[in-house]
């Protein structure tokens, strides 16, 4: 039975409640945005002990549904100050789905700022302890530590240094399925400094002696989970690793998300050095395809103890296995897991760095420190804009984020706190940034529907709230809608609605290529979906009446539509090669929301 | 002349070539050749195709190959991370699809 803890930080204390019946279809995304929208007060400053953060499991985590274990953390955020959803895979998820935990709320915080502590969630038990050895530590410290405790493979999810520090680039982390890397990032936005100022270090879900979540109508869940896995298995991006000739099948399962690099670098739409360029001449070095010839390599090598892998899933259940571990190509042990696009993009190509194992190790510094990739590159770029350090040197940007380990090193708190304050502070004017969030790896100029979704998405830039990039660049045709012909406003905003519903699903973004593809795809989406609830949900209304509760919150924050905009420098300076700018007129960004 | 760069399996066109680094193809350029005509002359097939560009557009079957052109050439299983394929005319998921090659 799904239920909601409620876990008090004022007084260490904690309870049970039943999920109130206007509650009852949601989970993640639309679970997190739901609690923060009814319960948080949007105007309350995101560090002190009025914001919230909320845990939801997608709702079919724990289930036999493929790649259906995500899991969604919400509140408001330090970085952007709007509502915040950011979500990721790990163990977590399936743990927390098969406890029957619909939602954790952890809100308050000590009065003393004196101990740290974590809180366990078992069949029969939960507990908050007090771990201040947990505290000020690296996260792959932290992650066996916790496994030694507990033999149980529990998730993990928490915050690092970044976030025990309340900087506003702190994410919160997870562990992977065998714990050997915290890098399951549910990065952007800042949640990690919540939960570092709720003085809570880690949330550990131990499901043993649980059974599985039960689907209302098992039948039509079955009959959905079946066909969406077909689907997932029979197509060329998410489908098995090798053909029959024992060549490079599915493209997420050889190269991982990391395939775009060289995809976007010849689209002419990979923003390189500081968002100045399109292209970049080292994207080859750095792409999902090195990492697949390095992984073979290694493995040719050290043979057995070779540690590097690609077809990694990042959670139980999912057959896509976009993940990788990047190896040391000297010893072939796990330098990183993963490196995904947007990682090798921020802390890679905008950095103008094509060295594989300088970008690996800023990742995993990332993955150590708790911040958020995307977030942490761009911030660098602003040490690199104002001639701090040079555009390219690798060394110098891994001996720069090291600071951020030193507790008394003002630049380790400059570099944790995010391309907008780093940049000003340094007097840059081409911060990109929009509600003060880091753009990711899509320039919006020759990609412009990406751009309106960046400038009016509830999250500050977002890629992922509403994916419109394909839909763009190669003018998908078909019978029910042109994407060329649809102004950007409706693209946009009919991409943020899906997404939002598929966040909550607990479903990965990635089931997009087999949903939209093959239609028994998308039937077995919604079969499972509506299988596991008894009932039946429309998905734009389902997704639209997310997005609503998000932008009544920001608007009780104070959001107008002058802030869904793009800095001026994207109107301003053309980017070659395609030597376009962003020229999406501002009627158009407020058509996106102007009914909601 | 046109420079093609190949990724993915289309690599193996160019002997020796590496994944971590940029393979290269420089070929002749025939004047009013189309990109179908152009993927033909160099032994492949279109379902043989991701996503592929010419500078930095995504490349259609009719599309000319002027000189000085710079096409990418992505093999089957990469593409752009998004549905649609089988609308783009890749026509690997659903070949009976009435698909428009714009």
């Amino acid at each position: 039975m799904s239920k909601i803890l409620r876990v008090n930080m004022n007084d260490m204390d904690y309870k049970w409640e039943e999920v109130p019946k206007k509650y009852s279809t949601y989970a993640g995304r639309a679970m997190t945005t739901a609690i923060v929208h009814d319960e948080v007060e949007a105007t309350c400053d995101p560090l002190r002990e009025n914001n919230k953060v909320v845990v939801s499991p997608g709702l079919l985590a724990g289930t036999p549904a493929p790649s259906s274990g995500r899991i969604s953390f919400g509140g408001k955020s330090p970085l952007t100050g709007t509502i915040k959803e950011a979500n990721a895979g790990g163990l977590s998820g399936t743990r927390l789905g098969n406890l029957g935990i619909r939602a954790i709320v952890i809100e308050g915080m000590p009065e003393t700022k004196k101990d740290w502590y974590s809180l366990y969630v078992s069949k029969d038990d939960v507990e908050l302890l007090k771990t201040n050895d947990y505290a000020g530590i690296g996260l792959y410290d932290l992650i066996g530590r916790v496994w030694k405790k507990y033999d149980t493979r529990p998730g993990i999810v928490g915050c690092g240094v970044a976030g025990q520090r309340k900087n506003k680039s702190a994410g919160i982390f997870g562990n992977n399925i065998e714990n050997t890397d915290p890098g399951r990032y549910a990065g952007r936005g800042g949640l990690g400094a919540v939960l570092g100022s709720k003085r809570l270090v880690a949330i550990i879900s131990d499901d043993k002696g649980a059974d599985r979540p039960k689907p209302k109508d098992k039948d039509l869940f079955d009959e959905g989970r079946k066909k969406l896995a077909e689907a997932l298995d029979e197509h060329p991006v998410t489908g098995k690793l090798e053909d029959d000739d024992g060549n490079p099948y599915g493209g997420l399962k050889n190269y991982g998300t990391n395939v775009l690099m060289n995809i976007l670098n010849e689209a002419g739409g990979l923003p390189s050095r500081g968002f100045s360029s399109g292209r970049f001449n080292g994207a080859s070095k750095i792409s999902g395809e090195a990492v697949h010839e390095l992984v073979d390599k290694t493995k040719k090598k050290f043979g057995d103890k070779a540690e590097g892998m690609y077809g990694h899933p990042c959670h139980p259940g999912c057959i896509m296995a976009c993940s990788n571990v990047v190896p040391y190509e000297k010893t072939g042990k796990a330098h990183v897991s993963p490196l995904e696009y947007e990682s090798a993009w921020s802390l890679g190509t905008n950095l103008v760095i094509d060295n594989l194992e300088h970008v690996a190790e800023l990742n995993r510094l990332c993955n150590d420190l708790g911040l958020d990739t995307i977030e942490a590159g761009n911030t660098i770029a602003m040490f690199m804009e104002s001639g701090q350090i040079d555009y390219g040197d690798g060394e110098a940007a891994i001996k720069l984020l090291k600071e951020a380990y030193k507790e008394d090193s003002v630049v380790g708190k400059l570099i944790s706190s995010g391309a907008k304050i780093a940049g000003e502070t340094f007097g840059v004017t081409r911060i990109p940034v929009v509600k003060g969030q880091s753009l990711p790896a899509y320039d919006p100029r020759p990609i412009r529907g990406i751009g309106v979704t960046y400038a009016t998405s509830t999250m500050g830039a977002d890629h992922t709230s509403g994916y419109t990039i394909a839909a763009e660049i190669l003018g998908i045709k078909g019978d029910v809608s042109d994407p060329r012909e649809m102004k950007k406003a409706e693209l946009s905003r009919n991409f943020q609605a899906t997404t939002a519903y598929i966040d909550s699903s607990g479903y990965c973004l990635f089931i997009a290529f087999a949903i939209l593809d093959i239609d028994k795809g998308f039937e077995g989406m919604t079969q499972t979906v509506n299988g596991f609830l008894g009932d039946e949900v429309d998905v734009t209304k389902y997704g639209l009446k997310v997005l609503e509760m998000e932008r009544d919150f920001n608007r009780n924050a104070g959001f107008t539509k002058e802030d869904d905009r793009l800095p001026e420098f994207f109107r301003t300076e053309p980017l070659p090669p395609h030597d376009v700018t962003f020229d999406v007129p501002d009627d158009e960004l407020d058509a996106v929301y102007k009914d909601m | 002349m046109i420079e093609v760069h190949l990724y993915g399996k289309l690599r193996r066109l160019v002997e020796d070539a590496k994944c971590n680094a940029d393979t290269v193809m420089i070929v002749e350029h025939v004047e009013g050749e189309t990109f179908q005509h152009l993927i033909e002359r160099l032994g492949l097939q279109m379902s043989d195709l991701g996503d592929c560009f010419i500078d930095g557009n995504l490349a259609h079957v009719d599309d000319e190959v002027k000189d000085d052109s710079r096409v990418g050439l992505f093999p089957f299983n990469m593409v752009l991370l998004c549905g649609g394929q089988h609308l783009k005319g890749h026509g690997y998921t659903q070949s009976d699809h009435e698909v428009d090659y714009y």
